[in-house]
This record gives C-alpha cells, sequence and structure tokens, in this order.
C-alpha cells in the first residue's frame, strides 16, 4: 500500500507525525519530506484561540485519492504518500493538516508534497472558522468551486 | 416542490440544523436555486456577511459532484450548497 489519506476527527484522535513516519518508510527512500500545517495564534492582527473545520467528508476523501495519485503520475509512480487533514475543533498549536512522502529523491519528494498542500486548498471541500479571544468568530473566505464559466 | 439543502462552512449560519428545506417552484434550476437564496439572506441575514454566498458557491448533486446552473431539481432532492473552500 503506498497512499493512505484521512479525515481525522480531531476531538476524538490526534494527527500523528509518528504514524506517517512509519507509514512512509521504505528502503527505497532516498528522501522523505513531511509538511505540518498546525493552528496558530494570530491572523490579520487577531488573537485566535481555536479554529474548527467543516468538511463534506465523502467528496474529501474523493479529492485526496485524486490528487494524491495524480502527484504521483506526475513526479514519481513509487512514492509513498500520507495525508491527513483535521476536522472539528481545534485548538493553537494542534496539527490542522499533515502531509508525508517518501520518494527515490530529495526533489520528487518536495514537489509532491507541495503539489498536494497546493492542491488540497483549492480543490478539497474544508471550511475553516476561528475563534478569537474576544469570544467572536469568523468563517474564512475561500477559493470559490463553481465553474469559471458562471462567474 | 421542495429541496433540502445541506449546509456547510459559512452557510450553516442560515440554520441550527444541518439542512434547510428550501420551497421552489416546479421545474427549478440552481439558478432559481441561488436567486431564492439571495432573497432569503437579505430578508434574514443581511448583517452576516453572506450577501456574496449566492454567488460565489458551487453544489453538489447527490453524487458529491459540481452541478451548474441549469441543472434541474428533484422534488426533494438533496443538495449541498459548497461556500468557498480553504482548507490547509
Amino acid at each position: 500500500m503506498s497512499l493512505h489519506t484521512a479525515l481525522i476527527k480531531i476531538e476524538e484522535e490526534k494527527i500523528s507525525s509518528e504514524k506517517a513516519k512509519k507509514f512512509i518508510s521504505s528502503e527505497k527512500n532516498g528522501a522523505e519530506s513531511i509538511f505540518i500545517g498546525k493552528v496558530r495564534n494570530e491572523n490579520s492582527g487577531k488573537k485566535v484561540i481555536a479554529v474548527t473545520y467543516d468538511a463534506h467528508d465523502q467528496a474529501v476523501i474523493k479529492s485526496f485519492q485524486s490528487i494524491c495519485k495524480n502527484a504521483k503520475n506526475k513526479f514519481d509512480k513509487n512514492a509513498k504518500i500520507f495525508l491527513e487533514h483535521a476536522k472539528g475543533y481545534a485548538p493553537v498549536g494542534e496539527i490542522s493538516i499533515l502531509i508525508a512522502v517518501g520518494s527515490g529523491h530529495r526533489d520528487e519528494a518536495f514537489k509532491i508534497c507541495r503539489y498536494i498542500l497546493e492542491e488540497v486548498k483549492h480543490q478539497s471541500p474544508i471550511w475553516k472558522k476561528e475563534h478569537y479571544a474576544d469570544g467572536k468568530e469568523e468563517w474564512l473566505p475561500g477559493h470559490s468551486l463553481r465553474p469559471k464559466k458562471e462567474i | 416542490m421542495e429541496i433540502q439543502l445541506k449546509l456547510y462552512g459559512s452557510s450553516k449560519i442560515l440554520s441550527d440544523k444541518d439542512t434547510l428545506n428550501i420551497q421552489l417552484p416546479e421545474n427549478s434550476n440552481i439558478e432559481k436555486l441561488r436567486n431564492i437564496l439571495t432573497k432569503i439572506i437579505s430578508e434574514k441575514y443581511s448583517k452576516s456577511n453572506l450577501e456574496n454566498l449566492p454567488k460565489t458557491a458551487a453544489f453538489f448533486s447527490e453524487k458529491d459532484e459540481v452541478v451548474d446552473d441549469s441543472y434541474k431539481l428533484r422534488n426533494q432532492e438533496f443538495i449541498s450548497i459548497i461556500p468557498p473552500i480553504g482548507g490547509g
């Protein structure tokens, strides 16, 4: 098995870098690249205490699979890829996304990691609501999936 | 006719539940649904920063695929509203 994708209900389970490292580990790897996205404590001058991630579960998993398969076809068919994203209430410091790639060479490992991150942001139906220290909260703007010919 | 709109992201402001039942004229399409949503938002949610939602959202059919404005809706059809996305 060379591909693992999942949405993690963050109140019940943590996203684990150890699990990711174990999954991509192989004697064939000359390079292992790991990207960890985390909830940070500030955005546009506002003090953030947590983020709630909402997701269309089935469509997210479908998009994750498609993005990772495209990445393998584009950069390295033998790459091992681990991709998990948080769903639910994630306090500051929590891992929101983890992408781990094992590949023969560093260039492919880096490129696959970056490609997956950017494609997830533009294809996967996931939404972020920030919770602020003053008690307010806000859904963040994003990328429209409406067919371009209609906009 | 009536459809069930499954709410995601910012559209969750439109109801305390996960879905919103919307009444539409017979033979309505997605474009009509956008118009009805614009009306609902301007009448009831004008202060909630949702005025662009009907224009920027995509809609998924029951097959979890984006449908365009000409897509004909069926009575009791289950449609998902997909506001602009931004994970990661």
